[in-house]
């Protein structure tokens, strides 16, 4: 434990240096790195270790605050998303420093870096933090951090708007966490995770409100449809990379509370499977249909993140399913999926986000319909977006397809399993569906932002990032393509978190995995299969070129000479006969009205459920103030008469104490 | 090991091409014309692959890349269904997502080769094509996730070497995912009711207008690509209704050669039958692809228990 505690203090030392050497920019940034970096080196030493086997003890910090000991513990759960936050956080903290030296003459760069370390720290403090105190600490000091790196642009209305939608949202998971915990300890001796487990036998029918009540929390930070309201705003405002950590890793601390939640409670009931289960459905559809009429790219990329989640939540909530009715299989292969799609979808997304910000310096917008042609001036950019987007879509071979595999696996078994959760199997369908939609969103971006002519001067003009920019991109494309070419590195690691999750012994657990294990091995062959037979195709059209011959022309355009960029066809064309197919279901249109062809997007929750709420809230509030005359009589008198009803209230019912 | 999968894999890759010549040929002779020979695909790829090639000067190397890239998935995913009725070169458990992964890593290179050319054209097939891809996907997962449920299957060769033996109970939904199967083969291999491969008007194209600056040996690979995706599906058609896991190597292959040949004369007596849809029903026609086999799951959920 001490590596860990060494690196998250390394890694704060990093955030205070850049702010201690501001004067000094270089210097900052390179203290700031080089202690980010080798900090997250030295924590992920424990982690590695802790998924490899070994077992840690628990660090206990005795407090004279109520509620017990804060104690800090790294079971495989923990180290799972510790590698997550530390690998794919070092990664964006070098690409930002980049990002932010553009930015520097606005001032409140260092106070960003220092944030995004407090960020990092917090995350690693949550993910292992053993007790309800610490935990919550730690979670309101990475909503707090966040919350300063989102509003980093604040000079714009949208940007502050986005900061409070997410101040509000985070602080509601907040208030849900300290009553679930609230009402949780009653039953326990004190606030330590293990007091809560052992106090499980006596929570009756509190433990499906907790259920529910986490569920809510953590699912609004995860960013789980209809909770999801606040994420694509506030993903979209941040800087680039602090959006790659928030959609990469924070969002995940929401996947982590969940099944920390059913490690805790123990086997959840079915209807809260197939509650997670459902939505996470709900989650994926319609965050890649959502995604579909965006034509902002960060904003694109974060409505897929609700898409991800709901992979994610698909996952969890078969393998819910499985603990409830007691199918041991099902349940590995759930949390299996769930784990595995938590870590790839960090590599991949984060990936996204750093790309969209090379996208937005080199040409100073994220709308799609101004980009083009980006492929010829950003090769490096362009390779790794390209791995991260067949990535996302789920595509052999990489990782995004070993993760969807297994859920698809898991949904399977679920159909197989002869009980009340084989209607589960058609959650399959609606992973095939969210499938082919990615596909075509991903296809709709990497066309128009990087394919054909450039559609503005500003892409036209661009040029590729410099190396401390690319080098983190590459890093993690190739990481996507580790990972999906040799999945059987991590498919045992991520089997032992869901033994964890599903508190499988280890050796039943190897028996139930053993075909996802040795599929993962397979994978390796289809992959190579696959590259062998390209290998061959292209040899052979390579020798038929040889011999023929080869021309070079303008693209046919069925005859007509003078073809210009804005002729392309583009990302609300694209992306038009879905929306209108699917339109209805998600509330987004194609705009057709005269002069204009574009895809209309909407946030359906904040713009018609939340604020119409909130308005309707605020004029109920100005009945109400005609009691606020300002006398001091009228207050004395509701103070008369306020201590009047209690003693009448006492008098009445205070008998029986 | 044995060889026969080897050899099944050989027979596919030779006689694909001759399926959309029995399609066309089985058109042509029900609409009252003589038509083209069943090896006119043999005689266009080979005149295709000796021609030069046109790019232009707008394309990257995506557009190069993509007509490889479709046929060599194409041909990794034959590599996992069971050719010869038994078993296939690759099996894992669920290796049924790695087929439909492979067919859509291959449409997203094609897709992508068309936006690369920048024509508005090819913009319009690509994003044709990726609508109605996406709307199969599910329909394809609903199919092997019925037969699944009907053989207890969870690979490809698993499901489809045992569907044929287990009619006896599950004859209805098996005979529902046959539907659902044979729509989507019409669908994935743009024929007609949703998709014509004759037609001239760029306007009302799906899959020829995404490769219209496609020429010689590329074009020949992606209408290769295209002939051995048909023989796949038709494979997956031939290995539900076709008992064959019993009979002997070589009577295997003669029997599916010869159901597969069936299953293009049925396309082509679709296609000469029916008028096509117009773009807007096709999405219906997809949802029915799906419904089939939802349907199948709910017969199959339902009589087990």
């Amino acid at each position: 434990m001490t590596p860990l505690i060494v690196g998250l203090a390394l890694v704060l030392l990093g955030g205070v240096a850049a702010v201690a050497l501001s004067r000094w920019p270089s210097l900052a940034d390179r203290a700031f790195v080089v202690l980010v970096v080798s900090g997250a080196g030295t924590a992920l030493v424990p982690a590695v270790r802790v998924l490899l086997g070994a077992t840690l003890a628990t660090i206990e910090l005795p407090t004279q605050v109520p509620g017990g000991a804060w104690v800090m513990g790294l079971d495989v759960l923990s180290a799972w998303f510790l590698v997550l936050i530390l690998g794919v956080g070092a990664l964006a903290a070098i690409f930002g420093v980049w990002y932010l030296a553009a930015e520097r003459h606005h001032g409140g760069v260092p106070q960003t870096q220092l944030g995004l370390a407090l960020l990092l720290v917090a995350l690693g403090l949550v993910v292992t933090a053993q007790a309800a105190l610490f935990f919550l600490a730690a979670w309101e000091l990475m909503a707090l951090a966040c919350y300063f790196l989102i509003v980093f642009d604040h000079r714009r209305a949208e940007v502050r708007r986005a900061g409070l939608v997410y101040l509000v949202a985070t602080h509601a998971a907040t208030l849900l966490l300290i009553v679930m915990f609230g009402l949780w300890s009653r039953h326990a001796q004190d606030f330590t995770f293990g007091a809560l487990a052992a106090a499980t036998a006596e929570l009756g029918p509190t433990r499906a409100l907790l259920l529910g009540l986490g569920l809510v929390a953590f699912g609004l930070k995860a960013g789980l449809v209809p909770l999801h309201f606040w994420l694509p705003e506030a993903h979209a405002s941040a800087p680039s990379h602090v959006s790659a950590i928030m959609s990469g890793v924070m969002i995940k601390v929401g996947i982590y509370g969940l099944l920390r939640l059913v490690v805790l409670l123990g086997a959840p009931p079915a209807w809260w499977g197939w509650t997670v289960l459902v939505l996470g459905a709900a989650s994926g559809v319609l965050g890649v249909l959502w995604a579909l009429a965006q034509h902002d790219v960060k904003r694109l990329l974060a409505y897929h993140s609700v898409e991800n989640v709901g992979i994610i939540l698909m996952g969890i909530g078969a393998g819910a399913l499985g603990l409830a009715h007691r199918i041991p299989l099902l349940a590995a292969l759930g949390f299996l999926g769930a784990a595995l799609h938590t870590l790839n979808h960090a590599l991949f997304k984060s990936l996204l986000f750093l790309g969209a910000g090379s996208i937005l310096r080199a040409t100073g917008t994220r709308e799609l319909e101004h980009l083009g042609g980006l492929a010829r001036r950003m090769p490096l950019t362009w390779v790794s977006f390209l791995v991260g987007s067949v990535a996302i879509v789920g595509l052999p071979p990489l990782n995004g397809f070993v993760s969807e595999w297994v859920v698809f696996q898991a949904l399977f078994q679920a159909g197989l399993s002869r009980t009340p959760a084989a209607l589960a199997v058609f959650g399959a369908a609606a992973l095939g569906l969210i499938g082919g939609l990615a596909l075509v969103c991903f296809a709709k971006v990497c066309g128009t932002v990087f394919l054909g002519h450039a559609r503005t001067a500003g892409a036209g003009g661009a040029v590729e990032v410099p190396t401390i920019a690319w080098g983190p991109m590459l890093a993690l494309a190739l990481a996507c393509a580790v990972l999906g070419v040799f999945p059987w590195v991590v498919v045992p690691s991520a089997a032992r978190v869901a033994g964890v999750v599903a508190a499988i012994p280890a050796g039943v657990l190897g028996d139930l995995t053993a075909p996802a294990v040795s599929g993962a091995g397979t994978i390796s062959a289809l992959a190579a299969v696959l590259l062998g037979v390209t290998g061959v195709v292209a040899i052979l059209r390579a020798a038929a070129r040889r011999r023929t011959a080869l021309a070079m022309s303008e693209t046919w355009t069925c005859g007509y000479a003078n073809p210009t960029p804005r002729m392309q066809y583009s990302a609300s064309s694209f992306a038009a006969p879905l929306v209108d197919v699917f339109g209805p279901l998600a509330g987004v249109t194609v705009d057709r009205t005269a002069g204009t062809f574009a895809t209309r997007p909407a946030n359906l929750v904040l713009d018609r459920a939340l604020e119409p709420a909130w308005r309707a809230l605020r004029r109920a509030g100005a009945r109400l103030r005609p009691i606020q005359q300002g006398r001091l009589q009228l207050y004395l008198l509701y103070i008369v008469a306020t201590v009047s009803v209690l003693l009448l209230y006492l008098a009445v019912f205070g008998g029986a104490r | 090991m044995t060889a026969a999968p080897w050899v099944a894999l050989g027979v596919a890759l030779v006689a694909a091409p001759a399926l959309p010549g029995i399609v066309n040929r089985t058109k042509s002779l029900l609409t009252g014309r003589r038509g083209a020979p069943v090896t006119q695909l043999y005689h266009d790829l080979a005149k295709l692959w000796r021609k030069g090639t046109v790019y232009s000067r707008t394309t990257t190397a995506v557009f190069r890349v993509a007509p490889v890239l479709l046929l060599a998935t194409a041909a990794a995913a034959a590599c996992l269904l069971p050719l010869d009725g038994r078993s296939a070169l690759l099996t894992f458990t669920g290796d049924f997502v790695g087929f439909a992964g492979l067919l859509a890593l291959g449409r997203f290179a094609l897709v992508l080769a068309a936006l690369d050319t920048g024509s508005s054209f090819e913009g319009m097939g690509a994003s044709r094509e990726g609508t109605f891809g996406s709307l199969s996907e599910p329909a394809l997962v609903l199919c092997f996730a019925a037969l699944a449920l009907a053989t207890g299957g969870t690979s490809l060769a698993g499901m489809f070497a045992e569907a044929p033996s287990v009619w006896t109970p599950a004859g209805p939904a098996l005979a529902m995912v046959a539907g659902g199967l044979l729509l989507l083969t019409i669908a994935e291999t743009g024929r007609v009711p949703v998709d014509d491969p004759a037609t001239h008007l760029e306007l009302t194209m799906i899959h020829e207008v995404m490769v219209l600056d496609h020429s010689g040996p590329d074009l020949a690979l992606i209408q290769y690509a295209a002939a051995l995706k048909l023989a796949l599906f038709a494979t997956m058609l031939v290995d539900i209704l076709v008992p064959r896991s019993g009979l002997p190597v070589a009577a295997s292959l003669l029997v599916w050669v010869t159901a597969a040949g069936v299953v293009a004369v049925a396309l082509g007596v679709i296609e000469a039958t029916m008028a096509r849809l117009s773009l807007v029903r096709v999405p219906r026609f997809l949802v029915a692809a799906a419904i089939l086999p939802a349907f199948a799951i709910l017969l199959l959920l339902g009589s087990a228990g």
